[in-house]
């Protein structure tokens, strides 16, 4: 056996489990943020029980969905039931695998990380239509379906959205696009349009408000989740949690520099040191997009299911392919 | 007033008003026509049914359907009384007035038992569809644990058949639309609740020993 | 494996074991048979689910729990997020679109009407307050107005000014509470929170004059039951201000929202004819553009004294019915500060009995409810009790638009469609 091959292992198996483990924190955090923040905004105090001002909130609400008991209807699929929300949880975490923290620290560093990433986030819309199927409940039903044509229509502009970014660059890893980004300035400055494209496609891909067609819950109930409850109901929640903080953690990949600082650093940080500043400006900018969406959904309205659709294939899509053209004349023409 | 007296003739003899009230009665069969004209007609123009509500006047008389209109040309509500037959409830519907009209026909047929012909839809609107009784008719009874009883609603207490309708005599000669001075001393005739409760031991069916023995 | 079949080591569902009785009723009253061995797997049936275990009692029923190809039923409530109360709504829908709506009523029927007909006519007064929880005043005014007028009294002028102030602040709520849960029912978290942040400050100041935070009982026949107070007017005060700007914080939100107005605008329409001709009253039926308005149409102490123009909208769209409750507000407040300037001094409470007993006679009076015309017809035989006690509550009248608004509509609309009609589930079922 080749000892460099069983290092590459071990090193993938703690990669792994790492940002398994990940999920966790985040998801709690994520979950505390948008507590506070959303109460914040409606006036309210928020949790202040738990810990100093309610800080353990959603730890405690981790482990009472733990503790709860785990319900299964009688004419459920119980095999589908029972694994769909293993699926939508592991479409999460697996896409963790490639976002890039700081330098060096990434999971997996692969020469096709783009595809990969959007090749397994949209592996989540199986696990909800299969739950939403298996469920035996009509507005489970309902939300399966919502979803499964939500999710799909966005796929297509949040995916083409990347492209002119990804034809600038000139690759599809993110740890080269993102030295990229440290030599020309900011994605985001250059693809203006292709960041406003994912940015809005990535809310409806996540199901976030005002998008949150799927778990609608004054006019399905809670969608695909109605019919679950313990640790089943809780991975579809820590699923949904953890697609937000990825989405944010990509965006920043993508359009604003990952873990760059927003001005360079006068002496260029190397090491553990440098992997540090790293993750702070990553995880600094990725909160700021995680407090956003909270904002968003403090503040609108839900769109319907006609016009949320509508938004996708009669706007967001032709925009996304003239985005595409315009870039990737602008490469070939002015050789960028 | 005077129009109404001209436009809806039989109404002459019965026309009544208080300040802000005028009253006409009428034959059960002739509601849809005197309401059509009362809604049409061009000087009366009453284009909204305000309220439809059915009374029992007891046992041994009658129920009565009354609706309030308004109009904007007159000052005073207009309420229509129909005289419904106790012992054949039946009264044309006036769904195809106004539309409106539909829940209120529904809880009157719900609540007293009086059948709307030609309604499309008279369902029960409160009670559950299997429910057999009239609750707000004036001789059902509220034994203190209807509620409680199994069969609350369907036992024979409720049904009038089974009832000594003497007990009721003292709501005989009540009919609001006779002179006031008619009627007798009010204690007499509004017999208190408690007094209405039958004995326990006319109690015939679904209420078993236990409910007996339970402490009030 | 059929539905039917129980599993293995499973206790069987009781509910199996009537399939044979259900499908020969369903057959015998020409409806489609629930499979009993079913051809399609387990999932065969589906579509069956919640179509009432017994023939159709009319033509109606029958038709809307009949299902056509590729429709099928969803029950919304009574246990439902957003139903407003314990109400059930039957929808026939094809795919997410509403093609047939059953409102099925009765959930929280308490048999108010036939209570008070055995209780005095000051009790009653207490009796009609949990009605319409979102207007307890309201309630409380037109039977103590009825009582009144069957008793030969009259409300002392400063009782009356009383009365017409509390009924205004309860409608500042009301209407702020409507917005908040048309937002909540369209999927926006705050309004809702910011309208109980101003029912709380109402609630608080109602609760100084009358000693109760909710059901206020008030109302006395003949007057009120207490003069204003020294906290009372402190927190008019303070509120007073306060409340335009809270009104306009929610206008900041929705108002002007591109995704609310989307949702709103041109959706479930209610032309002025179909108005009139389903009984809708208040501000729906103003929101249509129809000027009725009891406190003008058929005024009552003391409106006659204070000027007010019915305020009307054009198109009778979920967004009209919404600009109606602000402009509504706005112009309570308005009618709150003529009130206060105007009032008279003087008794609050006529000379009446403890225990009533008004000549036999009938009486009827309305008054404009924040949900629209709220009347009450009580007959008197000449004793301590009301002979008969009948109220009708707009907001029972008004949901029968449901099922004539909703066809063509999407499932997501029926709550903002609902939820602009404001309906309070404590006065529909009585």
């Amino acid at each position: 056996m080749d000892v460099e091959l069983l290092l590459g292992i071990g090193r993938f198996v703690l990669a792994t489990t790492l940002i398994l483990l990940l999920t966790v924190p985040t998801a709690f955090i994520v979950i505390q943020l948008e507590l506070k923040v959303i109460a914040g905004m409606n006036l309210r105090i928020g949790p202040n029980r738990v810990g100093p001002s309610g800080m353990f909130q959603s730890t405690i609400h981790g482990f009472k969905v733990l503790a709860k008991e785990d319900q299964i209807p009688d004419k459920a699929d119980r095999a589908t039931f029972t694994i769909a929300p293993w699926m939508v949880f592991m479409a999460a975490a697996m896409s963790m695998l490639v976002i890039p923290f700081a330098p060096g620290a990434i999971a997996a560093d692969f020469n096709i990380g783009i595809v990969y990433f959007f090749a397994i986030i949209g592996l989540s819309v199986v696990g909800l239509l299969v739950a939403g199927w298996a469920s035996y409940n009509k507005y489970s039903l309902l939300g399966g379906l919502r979803s499964a044509a939500q999710m799909v229509s966005y796929e297509i502009p949040l995916t083409l959205s990347v492209v002119g970014a990804v034809v600038l660059a000139g690759t599809l890893n993110f740890t080269e696009l993102i030295h990229w980004q440290r030599d020309h300035g900011w994605l985001f400055i250059w693809q203006f349009v292709g960041w406003g494209i994912f940015y809005i496609a990535s809310l409806a891909e996540i199901n976030r408000t005002p998008f949150d067609m799927v778990e609608a819950d004054s006019e399905i109930v809670a969608g695909p989740f109605t019919e679950y409850s313990g640790m089943r109901f809780g991975f579809f929640f820590f699923a949904e949690y953890v697609s937000l903080f990825i989405m944010s953690a990509i965006m920043t990949s993508l359009f604003f520099g990952g873990w760059l600082a927003p001005w360079p650093f006068p002496a260029e940080l190397s090491g553990f040191l440098g992997t540090l500043y790293g993750i702070f400006w990553f995880f600094l900018k990725t909160y700021l997009f995680v407090f956003a969406a909270i904002w968003m959904r403090a503040t609108l309205p839900r769109v319907r299911v006609d016009q949320l659709m509508g938004m996708a294939w009669k706007v967001l899509l032709p925009l996304a392919l003239v985005n595409l053209f315009v870039t990737a004349i602008a490469v070939v023409w002015l050789n960028l | 007033m005077r129009l109404l007296t001209e436009r809806v003739a039989e109404t002459a003899s019965t026309l009544w008003t208080d300040e802000d009230t005028v009253e006409i009665r009428i034959s059960a069969e002739r509601v849809v026509e005197v309401l059509r004209t009362l809604r049409d007609d061009e000087d009366l123009d009453f284009w909204m049914l305000a309220d439809a509500a059915a009374v029992d006047y007891g046992p041994t008389e009658h129920f009565e359907v009354v609706y309030h209109l308004y109009s904007d040309r007159h000052p005073a509500w207009l309420r229509v009384r129909a005289k419904v037959d106790r012992a054949d409830p039946r009264i044309p519907t006036i769904t195809p007035l106004w539309e409106g009209a539909m829940f209120h026909e529904r809880e009157m047929y719900d609540m007293m038992g009086i059948v709307f012909e030609g309604n499309p839809d008279l369902r029960r609107i409160y009670m559950s569809p299997d429910y057999r009784s009239f609750p707000q008719r004036r001789d059902f009874l509220l034994p203190d644990d209807a509620a409680d009883s199994p069969a609350a609603g369907i036992n024979p207490l409720e049904r009038p058949e089974t009832w000594d309708l003497t007990r009721f005599a003292a709501l005989g000669p009540l009919n609001p639309l006779a002179a006031a001075g008619a009627l007798p001393e009010a204690d007499a005739v509004v017999a208190d609740p408690a007094g209405e409760q039958p004995e326990p031991s006319t109690v015939e069916a679904g209420v078993t020993d236990a409910d007996k023995s339970r402490p009030r | 494996m059929t539905a039917t079949e129980p599993r293995e080591g499973r206790v069987r569902d009781p509910i199996d074991l009537d399939a044979a009785e259900e499908a020969r009723l369903r057959t015998a009253a020409g409806m489609i048979p629930a499979p009993i061995a079913s051809p399609g797997g387990e999932y065969f049936g589906f579509d069956t689910v919640s179509i009432p275990d017994r023939p159709p009692q009319t033509e109606r029923e029958r038709e809307l729990y009949t299902l056509g190809e590729g429709e099928m039923l969803v029950n919304m409530g009574p246990q439902h997020p957003s139903t407003h109360g314990v109400m059930r709504l039957v929808l026939k829908v094809r795919s997410e679109v509403v093609t047939d709506l059953d409102v099925v009523l009765g959930y929280l029927h308490r048999g108010i009407e036939k209570l008070s007909e055995n209780a005095t006519y000051t009790t009653v007064l207490t009796y009609v307050d949990p009605m319409d929880y979102m207007s307890a005043m309201h309630n409380e005014h037109a039977p103590a107005l009825a009582f009144e007028k069957l008793y030969g009294i009259e409300a002392p002028p400063r009782a009356q000014y009383i009365r017409a102030l509390v009924v205004e602040l309860n409608r500042v709520f009301s209407h702020g509470l409507m917005m908040g849960f048309l937002a909540l029912d369209i999927g926006a978290l705050t309004p809702i929170l910011y309208g109980f942040i101003n029912r709380d400050e109402v609630v608080e100041m109602l609760a100084a004059i009358s000693g109760q935070r909710m059901l206020f009982n008030f109302f006395r026949v003949g007057g009120v039951n207490w003069d204003v107070n020294d906290e009372f007017l402190s927190r008019l005060g303070a509120w007073h201000a306060k409340e335009l700007r809270n009104v306009k914080d929610n206008e900041a939100l929705l108002t002007g929202n591109e995704i609310f107005r989307a949702r709103t605008r041109k959706m479930g329409v209610i032309s002025r004819q179909q108005a009139i001709n389903l009984g809708v009253t208040g501000p729906n039926l103003r929101a249509s553009g129809v000027p009725f308005d009891v406190r003008s149409a058929h005024p009552y102490p003391p409106y006659h004294e204070l000027e007010f123009t019915p305020i009307v909208q054009e198109h009778g769209d979920v967004y009209d019915r919404y600009l109606q409750r602000i402009a509504e507000i706005k112009q309570s407040m308005h009618l709150i500060e003529q009130i206060m300037d105007k009032m008279p001094h003087g008794p609050v409470q006529a000379q009446v009995p403890g225990i009533i007993r008004p000549k036999p006679g009938r009486a009827y009076a309305a008054i404009e409810s924040p949900r629209g015309l709220y009347s009450v017809y009580a007959i008197s035989d000449g004793g301590p009790t009301p002979y008969r006690f009948r109220m009708r509550d707009p907001s029972f009248v008004s949901l029968q638009v449901m099922p004539v608004l909703m066809p063509g509509h999407l499932i997501a609309d029926t709550m903002a469609i609902m939820a602009s009609l404001d309906p309070i589930m404590g006065g529909v079922d009585k």
